[in-house]
């Protein structure tokens, strides 16, 4: 018989896990590109959690932790069972430093008039195609997360998550300057 | 600071997690370099681009209701039996036993909606999901609080009291009428990152405002519960009544009516 705390203790658990559904499933559709595969993935999130949550620590980052179980039933389940045509790593864009002014200010120009002109579909497009490393640092930052939530979901040095949050988005910003519209 | 420096913070910078010290170096070496001052502008474009155009994906009202059948009230239980392989049989059953337990395990762990607080609050959900969903949720686009506010006259019986103008990190979109629950209300829609924040004004007499449970924020006594997912606040405040609904994080509401509350 569990006491009348412990099961305040599981639905208080309960009601904010599920406030951090559609952060989940937004992120589970950037992985694995379809409605239904991001149900099966955000449910599976959820179940990992029900098994898991006696460890969980109340007043600790219920968020981050609920990011960091999907993030790795994606990687266990979705990554080694279906073919994933995204090849690319982090590392093949280097943020731009000023080394690299060669590009010119008229490139420069074009790169701020593609960007403020993107459509939604062309900012999707640019974003799924880069790896799924690159996608998912982008939108755990949008989704408000801060670098050492982060690290905590990718379970990685605080170092690296800033090191990849940069990669990732000088490979979407070229991505988008080079798109024909 | 060198541009190698300035370019290794400059999203810190961007997002104000710098300290004082730090952010005032940067915001020197922007304002007589101009290739990392240009690189900022681009940064900040990105980010615009991201924030408000990125098609969001938010989880299909189904799922959030499997997702609330699925977990339980003693969440030592066993966990459903994996949905990932998709098997035929099993999958078929689980979806039967979902289907059976769902409204039960919704009306217990989600919605008791015996009290009038609780209709309230499931109200101001059902209003924010009427919005969010709506191919046109919005009656008047932002162009500023200046242009929002008075498109209400006139179509309200009471002055809708927000002065909050919306800043960068709550962008007001804009506005519509609505009811709540047998009275009319301002709707007024504000963004989050990628998330849509409704807050409801109307008349608060006469509703079944919650008196246990309030916690003290700022100068307001707020309620704060979640519910099907969704965070909700509400207050009283003089004559008016307000609901924030929104999936964002609770902190976060927390902050954007410390904003309302405090104009």
């Amino acid at each position: 018989m569990r006491g009348g705390g412990e099961r305040e203790r599981a639905e208080a658990l309960g009601r904010e896990a599920l406030a951090y559904a559609d952060g989940l499933y937004n992120l589970a559709r950037y992985l694995t590109r379809n409605p239904s595969d991001a149900e099966d993935l955000v449910q599976e999130t959820y179940g990992r959690a029900i098994k898991a949550s006696a460890q969980f620590t109340p007043g600790t980052n219920l968020k981050a932790w609920l990011f960091r179980i999907l993030r790795n039933a994606f990687m266990s389940h979705y990554r080694r069972d279906r073919h994933n045509p995204v090849t690319g790593g982090l590392d093949t864009v280097t943020p731009r430093l000023p080394a690299a002014k060669d590009i010119g200010r008229q490139r420069d120009s074009v790169e701020i008039d593609r960007l403020r002109k993107a459509a939604a579909e062309d900012i999707e497009r640019a974003l799924l195609s880069l790896s799924e490393d690159a996608r998912t640092v982008i939108l755990l930052d949008l989704e408000g997360l801060t670098e050492s939530e982060s690290a905590e979901v990718l379970g990685c040095a605080l170092g690296t998550v800033k090191s990849r949050l940069s990669r990732a988005r000088a490979a979407l910003r070229e991505t988008l300057r080079d798109w024909e519209p | 600071m060198d541009c190698h420096d300035v370019l290794l913070v400059l999203l810190d910078y961007q997002q104000g997690r710098l300290a004082p010290e730090a952010h005032g170096q940067v915001r020197a070496h922007l304002d007589g370099c101009t290739d990392c001052a240009h690189e900022d502008r681009l940064e900040h474009e990105l980010t615009q681009a991201l924030e408000r155009r990125l098609p969001q994906h938010a989880a299909p009202l189904a799922l959030k209701r499997r997702l609330a059948a699925q977990w339980p009230v003693d969440a030592t239980s066993p966990a459903p039996r994996r949905q990932w392989l998709r098997s035929w049989m099993p999958a078929a059953a689980a979806a039967v036993i979902l289907l059976a337990l769902a409204p039960l395990a919704w009306q217990r762990v989600l919605s008791p909606w015996g009290s009038g607080r609780d209709v309230m609050v499931a109200e101001a959900v059902n209003d924010h999901v009427r919005l969010v969903q709506s191919e046109r949720p919005l009656e008047i686009e932002s162009g500023g609080i200046h242009q929002v506010i008075p498109w209400f006259s006139g179509r309200l019986d009471f002055a809708p009291t927000v002065r909050f103008t919306g800043d960068s990190d709550f962008p007001l979109r804009g506005g519509a009428v609505g009811y709540f629950v047998d009275r009319k209300a301002a709707a007024l829609v504000y963004g989050r990152r990628l998330h849509t924040v409704s807050v409801f004004v109307f008349r608060a007499d006469g509703l079944p405002w919650p008196r246990a449970g309030l916690e003290k924020l700022g100068r307001l006594e707020v309620y704060r519960t979640a519910s099907r997912g969704f965070n909700v606040l509400l207050w009283r405040d003089g004559e008016l009544g307000y609901a924030v609904v929104s999936d964002v994080d609770p902190r976060d509401l927390s902050l954007l009516v410390g904003r309302l509350s405090a104009s």
